[in-house]
């Protein structure tokens, strides 16, 4: 199904990240990977919902305009 | 490409009973099992805290160099920090969880399962020969598993029922932020576990000390976001510390989620099956998971090996560990999911109440029982939420 982009992408900085990989059940397009233990948003799926933004133990997520 | 018959991802509790039991059950199985890290148990995400009785189902912490400490009681602390405390015999232990993980991996590799450490599974796919075709990392090369039946034990983060389109999203309001410190340096009973509730401490959650040894814990906390006032676990977890162990020298520290939900609607597809915190597994009141976890891989682990003995490892076989499961615990955490969700729409003023309602009964007659018979008669709050546990 095609949507509209979204307005606003959630970015991890990686200096602050400790891969405890809690965001990505939390991703409702699953949009989040962890892959060679970076944690890596795709922009392309992410819906801006920033559901996955509080709940990060050290606030290693935002959002960014896309 | 490599063929084995079980791949197993992910060497925690999960992974590593999965693995042996595997073993154990059809010998001629080739198993392996993958642990992403340098070695099982490396980094500690967990408050290490077990019950007594579902540890010695698996192995017996007598005397085990896993143990740090055996707990005899629990001090549940309440918002306003009035103490109760909850005495038992064996009320449970506090592992070293890298050795502990370490022990149950070692212990799958001599029944026969080939432990690769430092090898991430970075993807999978069902392949025409119908077996699932696993990308696997090393720090070296990447080189493709091909399994009969893929067990994911990956933890919070789910990949292997993700790939496998199992879905084992959560909502927010049933993810607990987590934030943790070794402590050092620090007063407390050595013999006992503190829990402490309230809104300002852990909103959705509660804050914990768990005790290594002498003076050294495990301290941290869980909250659910949505009811937090902005602040992340690290800040709430450091304000609660700068409160209360003010004097603590901060030695580890991790974080993580402990996903407080019921178990995924299917554990269970063609040629794989997920266990443990992957799986929803985890008790939603306590948030302790290490022995369901084992016990998910117990039966994951000898389904597994039944299916490929019987050269038959379809769901419609396969989902035999999930209604044994859920016959096992997963019906027990519908129950008490329901009540966690009723628990939540009680008070700091509910729990202050509660503490100095137990706190009347004597010590040597504090069991549960009466200690819940007390509370539902002082607080008729209580009748809805225990009404819950029977609907």
């Amino acid at each position: 199904m095609r949507r509209a982009p979204a307005a606003e992408v959630a970015v991890v900085d990686l200096r602050v990240c400790d891969r405890c990989g809690l965001c990505l059940p939390l991703c409702p397009p699953e949009a989040i990977h962890l892959v060679l233990t970076e944690l890596v948003v795709d922009r392309t799926t992410c819906t801006g919902c920033r559901k996955c933004v509080a709940p990060c133990p050290v606030g290693a997520l935002a959002m960014l305009p896309a | 490409m490599r063929d084995v018959d079980l791949l197993v991802v992910g060497a925690g509790p999960a992974g590593a009973v999965a693995a042996r039991e595997a073993k154990c059950a059809a010998p001629e199985l080739d198993v392996a099992l993958l642990e992403r890290d340098a070695a099982p148990g490396t980094p500690v995400r967990c408050a290490e805290g077990v019950g007594d009785a579902g540890l010695r189902e698996f192995a017996s912490p007598d005397g085990a160099p896993w143990v740090a400490r055996k707990i005899t009681r629990v001090i549940l602390v309440a918002p306003d920090d009035t103490e109760v405390s909850v005495e038992g015999r064996d009320v449970g232990w506090v592992l070293d969880r890298t050795r502990f993980d370490a022990c149950l991996a070692d212990e799958a590799r001599r029944a026969g399962a080939a432990l690769l450490v430092e090898s991430e599974a970075a993807g999978m796919s069902r392949g025409a020969d119908e077996r699932w075709h696993v990308r696997v990392r090393t720090p070296r090369a990447e080189e493709t598993f091909r399994a009969r039946i893929v067990i994911g034990a990956d933890g919070v983060e789910a990949m292997v029922g993700r790939w496998a389109g199992l879905d084992a999203r959560v909502p927010a309001r049933d993810m607990e932020s987590c934030a943790q410190y070794v402590l050092q340096g620090i007063a407390f009973d050595p013999e006992a576990i503190y829990l402490q509730f309230g809104r300002a401490v852990a909103p959705g959650g509660y804050a914990w000390l768990f005790p290594k040894g002498v003076g050294v814990a495990n301290v941290g906390l869980g909250l659910v976001a949505l009811k937090a006032d902005g602040r992340n676990a690290r800040q709430y977890l450091d304000a609660w510390i700068a409160r209360r162990y003010p004097e603590g020298a901060k030695a580890g520290y991790t974080v993580g989620g402990v996903i407080v939900h019921t178990t995924i609607k299917a554990t269970y597809t063609d040629g794989a099956l997920v266990a443990g915190d992957a799986a929803h597994m985890i008790n939603p009141l306590s948030g302790g998971g290490i022995v369901n976890a084992m016990k998910a891989g117990r039966l994951a682990g000898r389904t597994a090996a039944a299916a490929l003995r019987a050269r038959d490892p379809s769901a419609r076989r396969l989902a035999a560990y999930h209604h044994a499961w859920m016959e096992l615990l997963g019906e027990d955490h519908l129950k008490y999911y329901r009540i966690k969700r009723a628990l939540e729409d009680l008070d700091d003023g509910f729990f202050n109440g509660l503490a100095r309602t137990v706190n009347r009964i004597p010590q040597e007659r504090r069991t549960l029982g009466r200690i819940f018979r007390r509370a539902l008669v002082k607080h008729p709050q209580l009748i809805p939420v225990a009404a819950r546990f029977f609907m």
